[in-house]
């Protein structure tokens, strides 16, 4: 169905080839999952399928790619798009009209489908999707999963061969994420389609997938079962590591397929209280600062919303100086409501906020971040100076601090950019980019940090620099707390979990206790060794070299 | 059989109602008409509102910014009529001079004719979805359109990025201070506006959305067209040859207007959704109707449209009758209050 040979691309003006004689085959009615580290060109590939590589981006290409008995490189997007359909990371930014309904049935207006089988069309993806009850609704109405859902049906309006899905769920909380890939299943499954996704957060695709195409940085790429692949592919998730330094054979790829080998090593049923103090006393040795450390953070009786809907109330929190705390919840709940109120953002209607014994009430925004550095979800909006080293200058000014150059040059290379130093911000990889935030925001060396979804869009390596840097900061005494959907990066950091519920906390406590047993926030390694204490693939590993 | 529409008339009768609300408004001083009308304007826009859409301007919210800034700059502008409410020394620039109450009047009359249509395009643009405005535009401007359409999408993404760019900025320092401290939040607002132009638009051209080349008839007559025009113009003012003139406008206007129907008709589009007529619309253009001969049609009541505060301000009359034909711009809320009962 689709074939690639020898397929070398060079982007303009760029010296390095970012595809790289590239040869595969994928089969029809295939699901193959593409993966990479960032700027590897996951992105790229996905782009040859339909032409928007070169006809829209430029650049040289050799060797040819085949979709049936089409050329897209020759035929380009335009003709291409009856045969490839493709979905991006953002929903929001694929919409032309206002309303689910006109938005599918839009672009098959466009293609002078015959009206007659323009209404039957728009019914069938609207069932294939579970989007019947949502044809009326406006675009701006929907849950990010539900914004994604209508972008796949708008795309597969057109019966397209292949559906290519460049990181659909990037952007969406896990249960969305999971909507989302289910409606790739059921379309893979039920109608035979063709499906090749992109996707950084593997763990939760690759139960579903027959194939893997593994990218590096330098655009070589080998593809085959995802068994042959994870063997030895460095961008694995917790479960494959485990598995592999296990020797588990064959590689299970799903929490079910990975129980069998915990029970026959006798590890899976053991009593919860004895081998939950294993879990523990190995992460406390690699964590540092306990919670018996002097408050930062104190939080009594908060009440706040919008307009007349309240969202938190009577809420009571304290954080220590040195703790790395993960707050986590269902979308819509107040995580970020509760960040905008710490940081003076959102006036709470009752209660009061203290920052090192200080109350911040009456302090404007730009006084509060100085104490309390705060990283908002899109920290592209943050960044507008012409080098990375300017970026924090310009905080500095706005603060009225002395620039001082040996400041700049310390954190620079805390943060694994002084090689970046005069490079533009924008021209960055997600992960540098979000690395230049943080140093904007965190050049006042403040006492305490906020970050709002900090992993979304990074690979596993440019997770585990951001894990590495919080943990380093957290052992300097700054507090930090972390908003996340993404359970195995909890798993990772966090010295202490809050999950926040309707109104307020339903859970506060170490790791192991809070997301050990929750059937929603467990990680990966918590299902399979349940009971035991596990979170990460570091914790397995010691325990199994005990055991 | 056609998808069922959310509108409940079709978008061709919400033009005509459209144009008769302009035009009532337009001829109307009479500021107690005025204000039924800006009432009544956003009792349509409220119950034409879809569910979780937020009014982009609140109808009665613009009127109290709009009377009150028009009162404000008439009264300090303007030095006619009897009553004087004060009066500020002559030498002061601009304002000085006697404040009357005709010219505060005056003035929220103003702001009162200019919120009323705000009210009525408001009303408008919240009963319409872009797909239905869509659909009255001629083929040959569909691509117009859909960059309309987009435009409009863009909107509220904008607002929101706007929001999100002012609270990063604040969350490092950033207070506005002098104009050169509007840069950190105008450029990420350029940029990130200009990066999702870019993914739309490669959005659209994965989904086949790329232009229709047009052919070389099409440019032809195009570039024969504006030629001619040019030729004509030219004729017109440069030699006076009036008659050669418009002869040669002529002919460039019709060589234009003929491309752009080439231009369509090489471009088909078929379309999801067919509009008909029914006794909604009949409904509806019956109350416009009304309200057009009311305010058309030379009957007495009809003087009491006109109304001046000027020389000395005087209660204006108030029609019965006339404030009831008004009312017939209401009738797009009687059909969708009255939906279930209608056939």
């Amino acid at each position: 169905m689709i074939e690639f040979a020898q397929l070398s691309y060079r982007y303009p003006d760029q010296p390095q080839v970012c595809l790289d004689q590239v040869s595969l085959a994928l089969p029809a009615g295939s699901f193959t999952l593409v993966i990479g580290p960032s700027g590897s060109g996951k992105s790229t590939l996905l782009r040859c399928l339909n032409g928007l590589v070169p006809h829209f981006s430029g650049g040289e290409v050799a060797g040819s790619v085949r979709i049936a008995a089409y050329d897209p490189i020759a035929l380009g997007p335009r003709v291409m798009s009856r045969h490839v359909g493709m979905v991006f990371q953002s929903p929001e930014a694929q919409f032309v009209l206002e309303r689910v309904e006109d938005e599918i049935a839009f672009a098959l207006e466009h293609a002078a489908v015959p009206r007659e089988q323009l209404r039957i069309r728009v019914e069938e993806v609207l069932d294939l999707l579970d989007l019947a009850p949502l044809r009326d609704r406006l675009l701006t109405t929907l849950s990010g999963g539900e914004r994604q859902r209508v972008a796949i049906a708008a795309t597969l309006a057109l019966q397209p061969e292949v559906l290519v899905l460049d990181e659909p769920t990037s952007q969406l909380d896990p249960q969305s994420a999971d909507d989302v890939l289910q409606a790739l299943v059921r379309l893979n499954h039920d109608l035979g389609l063709t499906i090749v996704l992109a996707e950084h957060r593997s763990e939760r695709v690759l139960p579903m997938v027959d194939l893997v195409v593994a990218l590096d940085r330098a655009g070589r790429v080998v593809s085959g079962h995802p068994r042959e692949i994870l063997a030895n592919s460095p961008l694995c998730p917790p479960l494959i590591t485990v598995a592999r330094a296990a020797g588990w054979q064959p590689l299970p790829l799903s929490v079910k397929e990975a129980r069998p080998f915990a029970t026959r090593q006798g590890l899976a049923q053991q009593d919860a209280i004895a081998v939950g103090k294993t879990g523990e006393a190995g992460r406390a040795s690699a964590t540092g600062p306990t919670r018996q450390q002097r408050p930062y953070l104190e939080i009594r009786s908060l009440e706040a919303g919008y307009g007349t809907t309240p969202v938190l109330r009577n809420l009571d929190l304290t954080i220590a100086a040195g703790e790395i705390t993960l707050l986590m919840g269902r979308n819509g709940i107040g995580k970020s409501t509760l960040l905008k109120c710490m940081i003076g953002l959102l006036r709470p209607r009752r209660g009061e906020i203290r920052i090192a014994g200080h109350s911040i009430a009456g302090r404007d925004v730009a006084a509060i971040s100085r104490e309390l550095a705060c990283l908002p979800q899109e920290p592209e909006s943050m960044l507008f100076a012409d080098t990375v080293a300017d970026e924090l200058r310009t905080t500095l000014r706005n603060h009225r601090l002395p620039v001082n150059e040996a400041l700049i040059d310390e954190l620079l290379a805390q943060l694994g950019l002084s090689e970046r130093r005069e490079r533009y911000p924008r021209d960055l990889s997600i992960g540098e980019r979000q690395r230049v935030a943080l140093g904007a925001i965190s050049i006042t060396r403040p006492g305490g940090l906020l970050l709002d979804e900090p992993t979304r869009g990074l690979d596993y390596e440019a997770k585990a620099m951001l894990g590495g840097l919080l943990r380093q900061w957290s052992r300097e005494g700054t507090a930090i707390i972390v908003v996340s959907h993404d359970v195995e990066f909890v798993a990772e950091i966090a010295d202490r979990v809050l999950i926040l519920g309707q109104g307020g906390l339903i859970a506060d406590g170490p790791p192991w206790n809070v997301l050990g047993n929750s059937p929603l926030f467990a990680p990966q390694i918590a299902r399979i060794f349940p009971g035991r204490g596990w979170l990460t693939a570091s914790d397995a590993l010691q325990g199994l070299q005990r055991g | 059989m056609t998808p069922r529409s959310l509108l409940l008339v079709h978008p061709v009768t919400w033009t005509i109602w459209l144009g008769t609300t302009l035009l009532t408004v337009s001829l109307t001083r009479n500021p107690l008409y005025l204000l039924l009308l800006l009432f009544g304007l956003t009792l349509v826009a409220e119950t034409e509102r879809p569910t979780g859409r937020a009014t982009p301007l609140d109808p009665i919210f613009f009127a109290v910014i709009a009377v009150s800034f028009g009162a404000l700059f008439n009264a300090a502008t303007i030095r006619y009529g009897d009553t004087v409410l004060v009066a500020l020394p002559a030498s002061w620039w601009l304002i000085g001079g006697p404040i009357t109450l005709e010219a505060v009047v005056f003035g929220m009359i103003n702001g009162l004719v200019l919120s009323a249509l705000v009210a009525g395009f408001g009303a408008f643009g919240t009963a319409m979805p872009i797909s239905a405005l869509i659909s009255l535009v001629p083929r040959a401007f569909y691509p117009l359109a859909v960059v309309m359409s987009v435009a409009v999408t863009y909107v509220p993404l904008t607002i929101r990025l706007a929001g999100q760019v002012r609270e990063a900025q604040q969350l490092r320092g950033h207070q506005v201070r002098v104009w050169r401290d509007g840069l950190p939040l105008l450029l990420p607002l350029l940029i990130g506006g200009l990066e999702r132009a870019l993914q739309l638009a490669e959005a659209m051209a994965a989904r086949g959305f790329a232009a229709d080349p047009p052919s070389n008839q099409v440019r032809m007559m195009l570039v024969g067209g504006l030629a001619a025009l040019f030729a004509g113009l030219l004729l017109q003012f440069a030699w006076g040859q009036v008659v050669a003139a418009s002869l040669t406008l002529l002919i460039g206007t019709g060589l234009i207007l003929w491309a752009l129907r080439e231009s369509g008709q090489q471009a088909p589009r078929t379309r999801y959704r067919v509009y008909r007529r029914g006794i909604r619309d009949m409904m509806v253009l019956l109350g416009a109707g009304l309200t057009l001969i009311a305010v058309l049609a030379p009957w007495p009541g009809r003087a009491s449209l006109a109304y001046t505060p000027y020389p000395t301000l005087q209660m204006p009359i108030f029609e019965p009758l006339l404030a009831l034909a008004l009312m017939g711009l209401l009738m797009p809320v009687a059909v969708r209050l009255g939906d279930h009962y209608l056939p």
